[in-house]
């Protein structure tokens, strides 16, 4: 629940007032109190460094390379070809900013709209869990396919356009779960932060394309 | 006395030559290599327990500035509206009829990857049962926490591991740490036998795990042993493992 940022300022309002009686004037003081409301705005940048993109991959015999939806500052976090039961990171896949006037900060969370949706060739089942198999770093120059990192998690929202909208929390609390969140901020400000994701490939994974949406909702404490 | 000499060095010259065949017949080549990557959550510990006397302990009462501030921050709307025009209007209505949340959902990100089929699954393959062990303080036991497939058709085989990263003389960190130190996280193929057997954390070569003859496929499970000491902080560490399967 965000609290109203409220700033209470005292005025002293000398004004001339028509005058009840002829040949008096009065006057008076008034307390001027209002509510600067919070905001909060955010962005998000795929592919937010010019050495962004893929790496890893050890044992599986290729190396990989950026597929071509990924562009620098925009696009899609696009690992081209990797091979199912090894590791990847990806560098600088995204970069969240936010600015804000609480005083008391922000939470940012990270949630994928739905599991890894599979097609061409369209999967059975069509969808792969993204549990324990996309995550979540903060990027590091030092981070590898193997470094800790957090998975992300399916959200219980309601995905709006399969998540290309977003997703609609209204039917759960009103925003993600706690487990979540990827950056907590404890004051006002303008700032950034940016984040790797590692793809962890099971051996069970089935081969075609999947997609995903991840979706960060940023909210003022 | 300078015969002997000869013959002693002809003798070491040929006990060279020897080893150097003895050591061509017993190197392996690396046909497949697959890492297996554990996150391990280190949960808190428990709060230090003891015994304190019971008594009745009560609140030194906040000063009245205090408990007023205590209320607006509950409810910030609290307290009688106050006019400010002769009109009869309140001043201080709450914009939207009550708290407001800050949120906002920026442009969400596209991620997209093509799987590949993995040319070395037909030597060697692992399955995680569980890639996330969650880990209280002391030792916990992790059963068949994955299980590994190796194959090979023209030769004998081995599989081996060992922590990836680790050198003969490098730092390590939890849970697998670095030789000298002995790694926290141990295994056992039940199969072959119960022991466990702390990781190797010297680099290659690593450790035999199991054996196997021509054409042989088999599949086992591992076990895991992880000790968390008291000392470690609670978060999100990773455990990766190297297992190679060598050749003739």
């Amino acid at each position: 629940m965000t609290r109203a940022l409220t700033v209470l300022t005292a005025a002293a309002m000398l004004l001339p007032v028509p005058a009840f009686a002829a040949g008096t004037t009065s006057y008076g003081a008034a307390q001027l109190n209002y509510k600067v409301l919070p905001s909060v705005h955010a962005q998000v940048v795929p592919n937010y460094a010019s050495s962004f993109g893929p790496q890893g991959g050890l044992g599986s015999g290729s190396t990989p390379a950026a597929g071509s939806g990924a562009v620098l500052d925009g696009g899609t976090v696009d690992f081209g070809n990797v091979v199912v039961g090894y590791q990847y990171l990806y560098k600088y896949a995204a970069q969240v900013s936010v600015q804000t006037n609480d005083n008391a900060g922000f939470v940012v969370y990270a949630e994928g709209a739905t599991n890894l949706n599979g097609s061409n060739p369209v999967p059975t089942p069509s969808t792969f869990p993204i549990f324990q198999t996309l995550y979540w770093l903060v990027s590091n120059t030092g981070n590898t396919p193997f470094t800790p990192a957090q998975s992300f998690l399916l959200t219980a929202g309601n995905p709006i356009a399969g998540g290309a909208g977003g997703i609609d929390y209204s039917g759960v609390g009103g925003k993600p779960s706690a487990g979540s969140v990827v950056w907590s901020y404890p004051t006002s400000g303008n700032v950034s932060e940016g984040f790797d994701y590692q793809l962890r490939l099971p051996g069970m994974l089935p081969t075609s394309q999947f997609n995903v949406y991840v979706v960060y909702t940023v909210i003022g404490n | 006395m300078r015969r002997s000499n000869i013959a002693a060095l002809v003798a070491l010259a040929v006990l060279a030559v020897l080893a150097v065949f003895s050591q061509a017949d017993a190197l392996q080549s690396v046909r497949a290599t697959k890492y297996v990557t554990i996150t391990i959550l280190v949960t808190p510990s428990p709060a230090p327990m003891g015994f304190l006397p019971n008594r009745t302990r009560h609140p030194a009462p906040l000063p009245a500035t205090d408990v007023a501030f205590a209320g607006l921050l509950d409810d910030p709307y609290s307290g009688p509206r106050q006019i400010a025009s002769a009109s009869q209007s309140a001043w201080d209505v709450a914009p939207g009829g009550g708290a407001m949340i800050a949120q906002v959902q920026p442009t969400p990100v596209p991620v997209q990857f093509v799987a590949k089929a993995d040319p070395n699954a037909q030597y060697l393959q692992v399955t995680l049962n569980t890639s996330q062990l969650n880990a209280p303080y002391g030792t916990s036991v992790y059963t068949c926490a994955f299980q590994i497939y190796t194959f090979y058709g023209l030769a004998s085989y081995a599989l081996n591991d060992y922590g990836y990263g680790t050198t003969n003389s490098g730092t390590g960190t939890f849970p697998i740490e670095n030789y000298p130190t002995t790694s926290y996280l141990s295994w056992s193929v039940p199969d072959f036998s119960s022991t466990y057997t702390a990781y190797w954390n010297s680099g290659s070569p690593g450790e035999k795990v199991w054996t196997g003859t021509e054409n042989q496929a088999q599949t086992h499970c591992v076990n895991l042993s992880l000790v968390v000491p008291n000392v470690l902080a609670p978060g999100t560490y990773t455990a990766t493992i190297q297992y190679n399967l060598l050749v003739n």
